[in-house]
């Protein structure tokens, strides 16, 4: 009943025909009323200069210290180069990275380096007053790190990206305490976790499982020792070629894990070399964590492909890569254990790369023919990619010549990485 | 370096790859400049550890089944592209809460969907056979207003075709009362409303009930490898009939020559054609070096237009399968009040918001033992991302995220907090960043009642009227959604086509 009358209550409106004629008229009369001033730039609106703020894409800075930090690494300080054009760091949230672009012989070449500093510290006073800190170790026969030790000096103007990456903090998803595995200067991204929870940045209990060589590869050991008196943090020293009384020696094993994790709930976070990877890959399944509480850094470059547990050899020894840019070809020459993406720099011609780890699809490119070996532990590609044909050449491998399509390294702001 | 071709396009949205497939399968010479890496603009996914996310799409309409292809499916299969769809039998389930609330389920399909609102709606037989009368007439109008070649007979229209004459001019509210639907019923039937972005006392009836005939008639698709597989298989036939897509290239002026579109330069190169085709919004376009050109009538229209909405996305990959947590919708569009009015001037999570399952459509979509969820939260006003900064950026992204889970899970009882394994969530900013549009607006232009698709549709032939230079993607007449932007890349492409056509026959005499 109580319906019919909602039914009658509401009988159907005045509708007329002569609204139609009225549309066009109304329309006119609308714009003939507005302004015929230029219209407003996109790059003008609130949430574009937000945009710029967030994702400024590449970033203009100077070096304003230099810190020895151990016989391999050095500390170097970015601060803003208005001069330049960028006037303030973006912000970021500790575990990302910033692709470092240097020019060598001609060539561009670029790297990531996790921030080792807070976001705090980025943000400094809001004045521009912030700073970076990344910690670059020098690599035996590595391209871009010895560039860097013997040519960044105080007062050098270096082209760096945004800051990119998902190795990061995320309450809704992490548990309230992680087991951060360090290796190496993988410390850098925990480092970055530790003065921000000491900066009351971030919040959550840090049990750090820190694996080095030897005592005196240890970087940041004090300032480490400092902060675990906050309460926050715990730092274990783990020594694989050395036996230290008050430390763990060996690998960090889950035997090692499960000595120092709580009885709650815990996220792994782990970031180290490649052999690293592969051997928590192997090992940590033992501890019956579900997957969203075991994360990994961008795994970087492989040091040895062959030692990936999917490798597939190769019938030739070196395969010709013609590369195709605009209209241009040029081919450069291909060891099959040597990335697509490094035989083509090593030709001369810069590609567009992030994370050099398959992540962040920077470096997507077209495979036009032929094949490549891509471990499946760097696969980060979507799957139509694979229908159509594309891949990420930075963990891609030849395994007969190929024909690729690489675009151009962005010219000017627009370099964008693959997060929100 | 100065390039020569027939046509540039620019941006490679699902209006622009349309446009060059089409463009270079008439054999015309085409390339594509792309300021992103990668094709699609909307139309695309990214990766988060084991999941792969879905960036936009929703769901397809003008699908339809290999069988009884829809406009969407016909589309593709004209342009060679191999592109994989799957039906969705259910529209969506529309869950109100509050004093007028309702659960409700539409189906798709014809029979099924009428029949399915006669059951959410009883009482309400009478008006929706009237409805189904007033879609069947509607498409008879479309029908005679396409055989006349745009210029229909007024006498005709008003005699024939009057009903369509009014549902064209009112709003879908007063239509949908003048059938005979009380007020619970109208705001069943008006779910769909955010896909416009107008709420229903505004939003044009026509405009409306062609969308929804498109959802109902053979169902909603969704497309096997996500909306960028479409993308790239719309690349691949543009590559394959010989286009050339350039990316990382932000096109940054307007080549004039004679009054006319003679090209575009992107830095410091230039790419000259005769004529250039525009995925990208006349609002950016208008902002190049070249706007001087830009005749003063065309300014006034772009100042007098409103913004499209832009969205708030909560992308979540759970450890658990959509069964075990008991998702049973592919789509659950969520309010907190009936009117869509006031749904569009409300707080977080006091509004509306859609939740999509891709697994309940696709069961394979992520990895064995998990499932995706998609919130879609349509930003109206922008008071709703007022308070961000740079600073607190993060922050606000999980706060906000978590105002919506905590709601989803109230609403639903179902519990997904804890099985989070991967969050993402882009909000205008990550869109102004990724289209470069103005305030991130995914829409293109609000289909406010004067800007409506029949206001828009009666003016073309004499706006954005400039030599040379043709729009086509979500922000032109026919409005914003995957399926109306590949077909306005079609439109775009056959009026170039046939003004080349006309002027190399010409050129013969
Ligand atoms: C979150 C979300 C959900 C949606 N859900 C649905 C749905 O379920 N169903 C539906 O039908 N629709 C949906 N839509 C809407 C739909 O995606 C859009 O309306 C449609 O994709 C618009 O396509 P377009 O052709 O306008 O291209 P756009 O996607 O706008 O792409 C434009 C392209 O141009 C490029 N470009 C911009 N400036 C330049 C320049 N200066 N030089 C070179 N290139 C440039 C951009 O990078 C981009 O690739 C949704 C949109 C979003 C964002
Ligand atoms: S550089 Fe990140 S995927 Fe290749």
């Amino acid at each position: 009943m109580g319906r019919r009358t909602d039914r009658n209550k509401e009988p159907g409106g005045k509708l007329s025909v002569a609204e139609f004629l009225r549309l066009v008229p109304e329309r006119l009369k609308k714009i003939a009323g507005s302004s015929d001033s230029d219209v407003e730039q996109a790059a003008d609106y609130p949430v574009n200069r937000l945009a710029a703020e967030i994702h400024p894409g590449t970033q203009n800075l100077r070096i304003a210290k230099v810190c020895t930090l151990s016989a391999d690494t050095k500390l170097y300080t970015l601060i803003p180069d208005p001069e330049s054009g960028t006037a303030s760091l973006a912000p970021f949230a500790p575990g990302q990275y910033i692709s470092v672009r240097v020019e060598k012989d001609g060539r561009i070449l670029s790297r990531p380096y996790s921030l080792a500093s807070s976001p705090e510290e980025a943000a400094g006073n809001g004045k521009g007053d912030g700073v970076y800190e990344i910690a670059v170790r020098r690599i035996p026969g590595g391209e871009v790190s010895g560039h860097i030790h013997e040519n960044w000096e105080i007062g050098t103007r270096v082209t760096v990206s945004e800051p990119m990456g998902e190795f990061t903090y995320e309450r809704l998803r992490d548990a309230g305490c992680v087991v951060g595995i360090a290796g190496g200067v993988g410390i850098t991204p925990f480092r970055s976790h530790i003065r921000s929870i000491l900066r009351g940045g971030e919040s959550f209990r840090l049990i750090l499982l820190y694996g080095v060589r030897k005592e005196e590869d240890i970087i940041f050991g004090s300032e480490l020792e400092e902060a675990a008196k906050s309460g926050m943090i715990r730092v274990v020293y783990v020594y694989s070629d050395e036996k230290k009384t008050g430390c763990e020696s060996g690998f960090i094993t889950p035997g090692l894990i499960r000595r120092y994790a709580p009885d709650s709930e815990y996220s792994v976070f782990a970031c180290g070399p490649s052999s690293m990877y592969r051997f928590l890959e192997a090992e940590l399944p033992a501890l019956g964590l579900r997957r969203k509480y075991v994360r990994y850094d961008a795994k970087g470059q492989i040091m040895e492909p062959r030692g990936e547990p999917d490798y597939t050899p190769a019938d030739g020894s070196e395969y010709s890569i013609t590369v195709r840019r605009n209209g241009d070809g040029k081919t450069v020459k291909c060891h099959p254990d040597e990335t697509v993406m490094s035989a083509i720099e090593r030709g001369g011609i810069a590609v567009p790369s992030g994370c050099r780890s398959g992540e962040c699809g920077y470096c997507h490119s077209r495979l036009v023919s032929g094949r490549c070996y891509i471990p499946a532990s760097r696969d980060g590609r979507r799957q139509a990619d694979k229908i159509y044909g594309y891949i990420h050449p930075c963990v891609s491998y030849p395994r007969s010549d190929l024909v690729i399509e690489v675009p151009p390294v962005p010219a000017g702001p627009s370099v964008r990485g693959d997060t929100e | 370096m100065t390039y020569e071709y027939d046509v540039v396009v620019v941006g490679a949205g699902n209006g622009g790859l349309t446009a060059a497939s089409r463009l270079a399968q008439e054999g015309l010479r085409v390339v594509l400049l792309e300021r992103h890496n990668l094709p699609g603009g909307c139309a695309a996914s990214f990766v988060r550890g084991r999941f792969e996310f879905e960036a936009s799409l929703h769901e397809l309409c003008g699908v339809g089944t290999p069988e009884k292809p829809g406009a969407v499916r016909r589309l593709f299969t004209q342009l060679g592209a191999d592109a994989g769809f799957i039906n969705e039998k259910n529209l969506f389930r529309a869950i109100t809460v509050g004093e007028d609330g309702f659960d409700v389920t539409l189906k798709s399909g014809g029979e099924e969907f009428y029949r399915s609102v006669t059951e959410a709606c009883p009482g309400s037989e009478k008006a929706v056979r009237k409805l189904r009368k007033l879609m069947d007439d509607t498409e008879k109008a479309l029908e005679y207003n396409d055989a006349s070649k745009g210029s229909p007979s007024k006498l005709v229209m008003l005699l024939k075709y009057s009903k369509f004459l009014l549902s064209a001019s009112h709003s879908i509210d007063d239509i949908l009362r003048s059938l005979g639907f009380t007020l619970k019923e109208r705001h069943i039937l008006e779910t769909y409303w955010s896909y416009l972005g107008v709420p229903a006392d505004e939003l044009n009836a026509f405009h409306y009930l062609e969308m929804l005939r498109g959802y109902i008639n053979g169902g909603a698709g969704v497309p096997y490898h996500k909306s960028y597989g479409l993308s790239l298989s719309l690349a691949d036939v543009f590559l394959k009939n010989g286009g050339e897509i350039r990316y990382n290239t932000e096109v940054t002026g307007l080549i004039f020559e004679n009054g006319r579109v003679a090209g575009v330069t992107a830095g410091a190169d230039e790419y000259r054609a005769k004529e250039v085709v525009s995925n990208v919004i006349p609002h950016n376009v208008f902002g190049m070096k070249g706007r001087e050109n830009i005749p003063p009538r065309e300014k006034r229209l772009l100042n007098a237009r409103k913004l499209g909405i832009s969205f708030i996305c909560i992308y979540l990959g759970l450890d658990a399968t959509a069964e075990e947590l008991g998702i049973k919708d592919y789509s659950l569009f969520v309010a907190h009040m009936a009117s869509s009015r006031n749904q569009y001037l409300a707080e977080h999570a006091k509004g509306m918001y859609v939740v999509n399952c891709l697994n309940v459509a696709v069961p394979d979509a992520t990895p064995e033992g998990t499932c995706s969820l998609f919130f879609t939260v349509p930003i109206f006003t922008e008071k709703l991302i007022r308070g961000f900064d740079s600073g607190n950026y993060r922050e606000m992204k999980s706060e906000v995220a978590e105002l919506y889970i905590e709601d989803y899970e109230r609403v639903t009882g179902i519990r997904i907090k804890d099985r989070i394994e991967e969050i993402s969530v882009a909000t205008p900013v990550t869109f102004a960043r990724y289209f470069g549009s103005p305030n991130g607006t995914a829409y293109g232009y609000e289909l406010s009642k004067w800007d409506s698709l029949m206001a828009r549709n009666l003016s073309q032939e004499s706006e954005l009227n400039i030599a040379g230079l043709t729009f086509c993607g979500g922000h032109s007449v026919r409005g914003d959604g995957y399926g109306v932007s590949y077909e306005s890349g079609m439109s775009a492409a056959e009026a170039v086509i046939k003004r080349m056509k006309g002027s190399r026959d010409g050129q013969k005499d």
